[in-house]
C-alpha cells in the first residue's frame, strides 16, 4: 500500500470517528469538536487525492472560521447549565432508520452507475484550478462572492436585535 | 322629413325628455316637474292635433322609417312612424287625456311626497302609449308594449310603501306578462314566417298568404297579450285590484292608455286576424262572456272605482266584439269615446274620493257629495254617456257596435250584446245614486266620527288652486262627451271596413230596442237605489250567493289560488328543495370533502423539520432506485 | 487506488450526517449534519473528477464552490439561530412547530 493508500485509511477514519462524535456526543461543544475533528479527516482524504490545495482550504475555512462561529453562537444562546432531555428511543431509531435508506440508496446509485474507467490519479495544480476559475467559471466565481456577501449582510439583520424587540427589553 | 313625420318624433320625444329630466333632475323640485311634464304633453298634443288635421282628414297613410340593424336576408330592424288615421287619432286621444290627467293630478296629487316622481312616470307613461301608437314596426310596438305595462306597474304601485299597491302592481304585471308571453311568441312567430316587420307589410302578407297554420296561431298568441293588456275573459282579475293606484292613474290606464294598448292593437293588425276567422269567433265570445260577467261584478261592487273598473273591462269587451266582428270603424270609435267618458268617470270620482276620504260609495254619499259640483257634473255625464243615453257619446258609440254586430253575427251573441247594455245602465245607475242619494243615517254617523281636526287638515292640503286644477279637466272631459259622439262619420269613413254612414240621428230598431233596455235599466236602478225610502239594495245583492259569487270576481282570483298559483308554489317549493338538498348539497358535499382531505392532508404538515426531512430522503431515495431499476440513468 | 473506496467513505460520512440531520434537537448540531453531508458531497466530486481523469480541475472548482456556499448558509444558519433563541428562548425543533398545518 502507498503512502496515499495509509493517508486515506488514516483520514477516513478520523473523519468517521469525528462525525460521529459530532452526531452522537450529547453535549453540543463535544459535537463541535467533532465536528473539526471530521473537517480534518476530510481534509487528509482531499490530501491522499492529491488536492493539497483544497485540503487547506478545508482546514481553514471548516476547523477555523465555521466551529469558531458555531462555538460563538452556542455561547451566546444555549443554556449549557440545564440538562438536556434524554434522546427519544423511537426518533433514534426511526432516524436510524432513514439514515440508512438514504445511504442504501446512494450506495445502489453509486453501485449501479456507469463510471468511466479508473485511470491512476491525476494530481491537479492549485493555479490550474485558480485558472479555470477566473476564465471558464468566473460568473460562477462572482455569484459565490456576492452570496457570501449577501449572506454575510442577511446573517447581520437577522441576529441583530430589532429596534422595537430592544425597545421592549 | 316631411312635417308630420317631426310632429311625430316630436310627440315622442318630449314625454321621453321631460321623463328623463324629472327622474333625473327635478325629483325635489315638484312644481317643476309638474310644469315639465305638461308643458311636454302639451307639445305631444299640439304635434298630435297637427297630425290629425294633415294626416287623419285628408285621409292618408304613410310609413316614414329608418334601417336600424340590417340583417342578412332577413327584415333587419327599421324604426320609423306609421301614419295613418288609425294612429293620429289615438295619439290625439292619448296625448288629451294624459294631459287632462296631469292638470287633474295637479290638484289631487298635491303635497304627497312622490309628486315629482308621479309626474315623472305619467310622462313615461304617455311616451310609452304615443310610441306604442306611432310604432311602425311590430318590434318597435313590442318595445313600447312592455314600457305601457312598466309604466303601469310604476304608477299602479305608486304607493308602493303600502302592502296593497305594491301587490297589485305586482299581480298587473305578472299577469299582462303572462300574455306578453304569447304576444312576443306571436311577433317572433309572425317575423319568422313572414320575414318583415313593418306593419303595412305585416298585413300585406298576412292577407294574401296561403290560408295555413301559421295566420291563425299567430293570431292566437297576440290575442293572449291583447286578452292580458285589456283585462278581458280568464286574465282581468288584475284590472279591479289596479284601482289601489292613485286615481288619476286608474283614470289614465282605463281610459286610453293600457287597457286601451289591447284593443288598439286589434285593430291596428285587424286584416291579420280578419285572415283567422275561427281565432275572431273565439274572441268574439270570450268578450262577451266578459262583458256580461264583468257587468254583473259591477252590480255589487260597492267600491266605487271597483265599479268604474268592472265597466271599463265590460266596455272593452265591446270594443273587442265590434273588432271581432269585422268592424274596426265601431271598435275604434268606442274606444275613442270611451276614452273620454271614463277618463271624465274617473277623474269624477277621484274629486268625490279626494272629499270623503273614501272609495266606498256609501262612506261617499255620507259626506255632502252634492257639494262638489264639478265632481256631480263629471259623474252624471259620464253615467250617462257610458249608459248610453241620446244624445251623449256612448250612445252614438255603442249604437255602431251594436249595429256593426248586428250585421255580420247576429243571434244569441247579438241578443246578450243588448242585454249588457241594459246591465250597463243599470250599474251605472246604481253608482250614480248610491254616490249621489245620500239620505242614510251613515251621513250622521260618519260626521260624527270625522274629527275636526281631520276636516282641518284635509282642508289645509286641498286648497282652491287645487280644486279648480281638478275642475277644470272634468269639465272640459264632460263637455267632450257632448261632442265625440259626433265623430261616428269620421271614424266609419276612415277606418275600414268603409260604412255608408247614416248620421249620428239615424235611428233603426236595434237602437230603439237599446235605448228601451237602458232605460228599463236606468228605472230599475231608480226603483232600487234613487226613489225616496228605496232598500238600496241591489237584486243581485239580496242573494248571498249571488252577491258573493259576483264580488269575488267570479271566483277567479280563488280558482287561480287553488290551481295556477298553488302549482307554481309547488313547483317553487321543488325547486327549492332541489336548490337547496341537491345543487347545495353536492357544492357542500364538495367543500366538506376538500375540508377533510385537507385535514388528511395536513398531518404531513406536522412542524417537524425532521418529519420533512426525512420524507424528502425517502422520495429521493425512492426514485434513486426506481431510476436505476429501469435503468433510468444514462 | 479505486474510486469505490471514496464514494464508500462519502456515503458513510453521509449517513452519518443524516442521521445526525434527523435525530438531533439542537438547530446547531444539525447544521454540523448539514456540513458532514456537503463534506461528502465533495469528497465525491473531487474523488471521481481526480481518479477517473474526466476533467481533475473541474472538481477543485466545484469543491470550492462548495465551501463557498457550506460558508453563506453557516453564516445565515447561525444567525437565524441566534435570533430563533432570542425569540423563542429555545433552539429545539422538536418545540419550534407552529407551522403546523
Amino acid at each position: 500500500m502507498n503512502w496515499a493508500g495509509a493517508v486515506f485509511g488514516a483520514s477516513a477514519a478520523t473523519a468517521l470517528v469525528g462525525a460521529v462524535c459530532a452526531v452522537g456526543l450529547k453535549s453540543i461543544f463535544h459535537n463541535i469538536l467533532g465536528f473539526a475533528l471530521a473537517m480534518l479527516g476530510v481534509a487528509g482524504v482531499f490530501l491522499s487525492l492529491g488536492s493539497d490545495f483544497l485540503a487547506v482550504v478545508f482546514v481553514l475555512v471548516y476547523v477555523g472560521a465555521v466551529a469558531i462561529a458555531m462555538v460563538y453562537a452556542v455561547m451566546l444562546s444555549v443554556p449549557l447549565d440545564q440538562p438536556a432531555r434524554p434522546r427519544s428511543r423511537t426518533k433514534v431509531a426511526g432516524a436510524a432508520l432513514f439514515a440508512a435508506i438514504g445511504a442504501a440508496a446512494i450506495w445502489l446509485v453509486v453501485r449501479s452507475a456507469a463510471w468511466p474507467p479508473a485511470t491512476g490519479r491525476l494530481d491537479v495544480a492549485a493555479a490550474w484550478a485558480g485558472y479555470r476559475f477566473l476564465r471558464d467559471y468566473v460568473l460562477a466565481f462572482e455569484l459565490i462572492s456576492v452570496l457570501l456577501v449577501v449572506a454575510m449582510m442577511g446573517a447581520v439583520m437577522v441576529a441583530r436585535r430589532s429596534r422595537a424587540s430592544a425597545e421592549e427589553r | 322629413m316631411t312635417g308630420t313625420v317631426l310632429a311625430a318624433l316630436a310627440a315622442q320625444a318630449a314625454p321621453l325628455l321631460a321623463c328623463a329630466l324629472i327622474l333625473i333632475f327635478l325629483r325635489g323640485r315638484p312644481r317643476v316637474a309638474a310644469g315639465t311634464a305638461i308643458a311636454a304633453l302639451t307639445v305631444s298634443f299640439a304635434a298630435a292635433a297637427f297630425l290629425v288635421w294633415q294626416v287623419a282628414v285628408p285621409n292618408t297613410a304613410s310609413v316614414s322609417q329608418t334601417l336600424w340593424l340590417p340583417v342578412q336576408g332577413g327584415a333587419g330592424l327599421a324604426f320609423g312612424v306609421i301614419l295613418d288615421p288609425l294612429a293620429v287619432t289615438m295619439a290625439l286621444v292619448v296625448a288629451a287625456i294624459t294631459l287632462a290627467v296631469m292638470v287633474y293630478s295637479t290638484g289631487y296629487m298635491r303635497g304627497d311626497p312622490g309628486f315629482a316622481r308621479y309626474f315623472g312616470f305619467l310622462a313615461l307613461f304617455g311616451w310609452a302609449m304615443l310610441g306604442l301608437v306611432l310604432a311602425s314596426n311590430l318590434l318597435q310596438l313590442l318595445v313600447f308594449w312592455e314600457l305601457v305595462g312598466l309604466a303601469s306597474f310604476l304608477l299602479i304601485g305608486f304607493w308602493f310603501e303600502r302592502e296593497a299597491p305594491a301587490a297589485a302592481a305586482r299581480k298587473a304585471f305578472l299577469m299582462t306578462r303572462v300574455g306578453d308571453v304569447g304576444f312576443l311568441l306571436g311577433v317572433l312567430l309572425l317575423i319568422r314566417a313572414l320575414g318583415v316587420a313593418t306593419i303595412p307589410d305585416v298585413l300585406a302578407a298576412a292577407t294574401s298568404s296561403a290560408p295555413g297554420f301559421t295566420v291563425p296561431l299567430v293570431a292566437f298568441l297576440l290575442l293572449m297579450g291583447v286578452v292580458g293588456k285589456s283585462a278581458q275573459g280568464p286574465l282581468f282579475t288584475w284590472l279591479p285590484d289596479a284601482m289601489e293606484g292613485p286615481t288619476p292613474v286608474s283614470a289614465l290606464l282605463h281610459s286610453a292608455t293600457m287597457v286601451a294598448a289591447g284593443v288598439f292593437l286589434v285593430a291596428r293588425l285587424h286584416p291579420l286576424f280578419a285572415a283567422a276567422p275561427g281565432v275572431m269567433q273565439g274572441l268574439l265570445w270570450l268578450a262577451l262572456v266578459t262583458a256580461l260577467a264583468s257587468a254583473t261584478m259591477a252590480m255589487v261592487a260597492n267600491d266605487i272605482k271597483r265599479v268604474l273598473a268592472y265597466s271599463s273591462i265590460s266596455q272593452l269587451s265591446y270594443m273587442l266584439m265590434a273588432l271581432a266582428a269585422g268592424s274596426v270603424a265601431a271598435g275604434f270609435f268606442h274606444l275613442t269615446t270611451h276614452a273620454g267618458f271614463k277618463a271624465l268617470l274617473f277623474l269624477s270620482s277621484g274629486i268625490f274620493i279626494h272629499h270623503a276620504h273614501s272609495n266606498d260609495m256609501r262612506e261617499i254619499a255620507g259626506h255632502e257629495p252634492l257639494s262638489q259640483k264639478a265632481g256631480v257634473i263629471g259623474l252624471v255625464a259620464g253615467s250617462l254617456a257610458l249608459a248610453g243615453v241620446i244624445p251623449f257619446a256612448g250612445y252614438f258609440s255603442k249604437e255602431m257596435v251594436l249595429g256593426a254586430m248586428g250585421e255580420r253575427v247576429g243571434g244569441v251573441v247579438l241578443a246578450l250584446a243588448y242585454l249588457g247594455a241594459g246591465l250597463t245602465a243599470y250599474y251605472t245607475f246604481r253608482m250614480v245614486f248610491l254616490t249621489l242619494r245620500g239620505q242614510t243615517p251613515r251621513r250622521q254617523e260618519a260626521r260624527d266620527i270625522a274629527p275636526a281636526a281631520h276636516v282641518a287638515g284635509h282642508e289645509e292640503h286641498f286648497s282652491a288652486a287645487a280644486h279648480a286644477a281638478m275642475a277644470w279637466p272634468v269639465l272640459a272631459l264632460a263637455a267632450l262627451t257632448l261632442v265625440l259622439g259626433y265623430l261616428g262619420g269620421f271614424f266609419a269613413t276612415r277606418l275600414s271596413p268603409a260604412l255608408p254612414h247614416e248620421g249620428p240621428f239615424h235611428v233603426g230598431g236595434g237602437a230603439l230596442v237599446a235605448l228601451a233596455l237602458v232605460a228599463a235599466g236606468i228605472a230599475l236602478a231608480w226603483y232600487e237605489f234613487g226613489r225616496a225610502g228605496a232598500l238600496r239594495l241591489g237584486f243581485a245583492e239580496r242573494v248571498p250567493a249571488l252577491k258573493s259569487f259576483f264580488g269575488d270576481n267570479w271566483y277567479l282570483d280563488r280558482l287561480y289560488k287553488a290551481t295556477v298559483i298553488r302549482w307554481t308554489l309547488a313547483l317553487s317549493r321543488a325547486a327549492k328543495w332541489n336548490d337547496h338538498t341537491v345543487l347545495d348539497g353536492a357544492s357542500d358535499g364538495v367543500a366538506q370533502g376538500t375540508v377533510w382531505g385537507g385535514r388528511i392532508l395536513s398531518m404531513v404538515q406536522n412542524g417537524f423539520v425532521q418529519a420533512y426531512v426525512a420524507v424528502a430522503i425517502s422520495v429521493v431515495a425512492a426514485l434513486g432506485i426506481w431510476l436505476t431499476r429501469t435503468g433510468g440513468l444514462p | 487506488m479505486s474510486p469505490a473506496l471514496y464514494l464508500g467513505f462519502a456515503t458513510l460520512l453521509f449517513g452519518v450526517g443524516l442521521y445526525g440531520l434527523l435525530q438531533r434537537r439542537s438547530l446547531v448540531a444539525m447544521l454540523i449534519s448539514l456540513e458532514l453531508m456537503l463534506a461528502a458531497v465533495s469528497v465525491n466530486v473531487v474523488a471521481l473528477t481526480t481518479l477517473t481523469g474526466h476533467d481533475a480541475s473541474m472538481g477543485q472548482v466545484v469543491a470550492l464552490i462548495l465551501v463557498g456556499v457550506a460558508a453563506a448558509e453557516t453564516a445565515i444558519g447561525l444567525s437565524l439561530f441566534v435570533a430563533i433563541h432570542r425569540a423563542s428562548h429555545s433552539i429545539d425543533v422538536e418545540t419550534l412547530s407552529e407551522l403546523k398545518g
